[in-house]
């Protein structure tokens, strides 16, 4: 593959690209929540189940699938909703009467639940979507959505899965932080939602929509 | 592998070390800073995630958007243009809020300028119609060669990108810019150069250039 012209420094430097993604693959795996699912599972059903379903296949557009969310991004919303820094109706009374290690159950719950396929509302923008989440916009500077999400939206430890999310709660959210409702995490997604087209933010949430 | 690692990383500290010890009395202090910093790759591959949306897993941008190739590039370089574009010494609408403290910590710089370091520079970067590079690599090597390598390499002592392998429709934006409105950060001394360039010569020496294979 290396012409041998080239000076010996490539192959360290594919040997090192090699090195750290063995090395990234242990740190990912060893720094899942420490969570008990099944006293997740029984805070979920009690406390939860009314609006995101049983086991976090909400059935209600506008409320979010849970049902295998990374565990580390539920954890973080609900301690951004009890602490203020994220506001819901709804959600931010609740996550005020929970503990840290509840919110650890829950998030380990949810995370070990599959998400079950989502219906799409119109088929007709996913190719639009699919376009914009592989390659982004980059004459108004939207990157590509894979290059956090990943490109089957399962998301990672640091970014939230998106794929089978329902398309309301996700143009919801898109809308959020384009004004500013919505100010939790980083400026990224307010960045990326202000330059978003509303044409562009329906056509991307249904293509997440329609990812399994 | 992990011996391939620690030796990458005490080479990285040297070439560092050296280019804080050249480093010009009027650059930004958290340049200097960041350049003597021990980066640690493995925390710069997690941090360059907010980056890949535009610059790519694998470092090589988008040739058609004016995202550069940033696999291979110095550490320095990739440092300084960094702490520039935060600072807005560099102006760079598109990427600025991606580049925020809130987004990025300031060490982070460092780690993921280390961990682009290392990454091999693509082979696959947009390129010119290729019909001035005669005319490119006579002026690439009277002009540019002296400070950016007869290959392209750069030197990250004196933070002089590589351009080797960069997309052609980047390095004649950039080249413009530098030229007609003064690319804020640009080095004076090749600002003084480009000012005798049409755009024609602008157009070849990037052609060259986007064709030059430093490793």
């Amino acid at each position: 593959m290396t012409p041998p012209s080239r000076p010996p420094q490539t192959t360290p430097r594919l040997l090192l690209s090699a090195a750290l993604g063995c090395c990234l693959l242990f740190q990912w795996n060893s720094s899942l929540a420490a969570g008990d699912a099944a006293k997740g599972k029984t805070l979920a059903e009690t406390q939860c189940a009314a609006c995101h379903g049983a086991d976090g296949n909400s059935d209600v557009s506008l409320f979010p699938k849970l049902a295998g969310q990374q565990a580390i991004y539920v954890l973080r919303e609900l301690q951004d909703y009890k602490a203020g820094r994220r506001q819901h109706d709804a959600m931010s009374p609740l996550a005020a009467t929970l503990a840290e290690a509840d919110m650890e159950h829950l998030a380990a719950y949810y995370a070990a639940q599959e998400s079950k396929p989502t219906q799409v509302n119109d088929a007709k923008l996913l190719p639009i979507g699919k376009a914009l989440y592989l390659e982004g916009n980059s004459k108004s500077g939207v990157p590509s959505c894979d290059g956090c999400h990943e490109e089957g939206g399962e998301g990672s430890k640091r970014f939230p899965r998106v794929a089978g999310q329902h398309a309301d709660y996700t143009l919801d959210q898109i809308k959020q932080y384009a004004t500013g409702k919505r100010s939790n995490g980083v400026k990224v997604m307010r960045t990326i939602a202000e330059r978003l087209t509303d044409a562009e933010a329906r056509a991307l949430a249904e293509y997440m929509a329609s990812l399994k | 592998m992990n011996a391939h690692l620690s030796l990458a990383a005490t080479l990285l500290l040297c070439l560092n070390s050296l280019a804080m010890a050249q480093a010009s009395p009027d650059l930004d202090p958290e340049i200097t800073r960041l350049v003597a910093l021990k980066a640690d790759p493995f925390k710069g591959k997690v941090a360059y995630e907010i980056c890949r949306g535009c610059h790519k897993a694998d470092g090589s941008g988008k040739g058609d958007a004016l995202y550069p190739q940033l696999a291979g590039q110095h550490a320095s370089v990739t440092i300084k243009q960094l702490v520039d574009v935060r600072a807005g010494r560099r102006v760079s609408p598109k990427m600025h809020p991606f580049v925020d403290k809130d987004v990025v910590a300031s060490n982070e710089i460092a780690d993921i300028a280390a961990y682009l370091s290392l990454l091999p520079t693509p082979n696959t970067n947009g390129k010119g119609d290729g019909k001035q590079t005669g005319l490119g690599k006579h002026l690439y090597n009277r002009d540019c060669a002296s400070c950016h390598g007869k290959r392209g390499e750069g030197d990250g002592s004196k933070f002089y990108p590589r351009v080797a392998g960069q997309h052609f429709a980047y390095l004649k934006r950039e080249t413009l810019e530098s030229r007609d409105k003064g690319r804020r950060n640009a080095n004076t001394e090749m600002v003084k150069v480009l000012k005798h360039y049409v755009d024609a010569d602008i157009e070849a020496v990037s052609d060259y250039m986007s064709r030059l294979r430093a490793d």
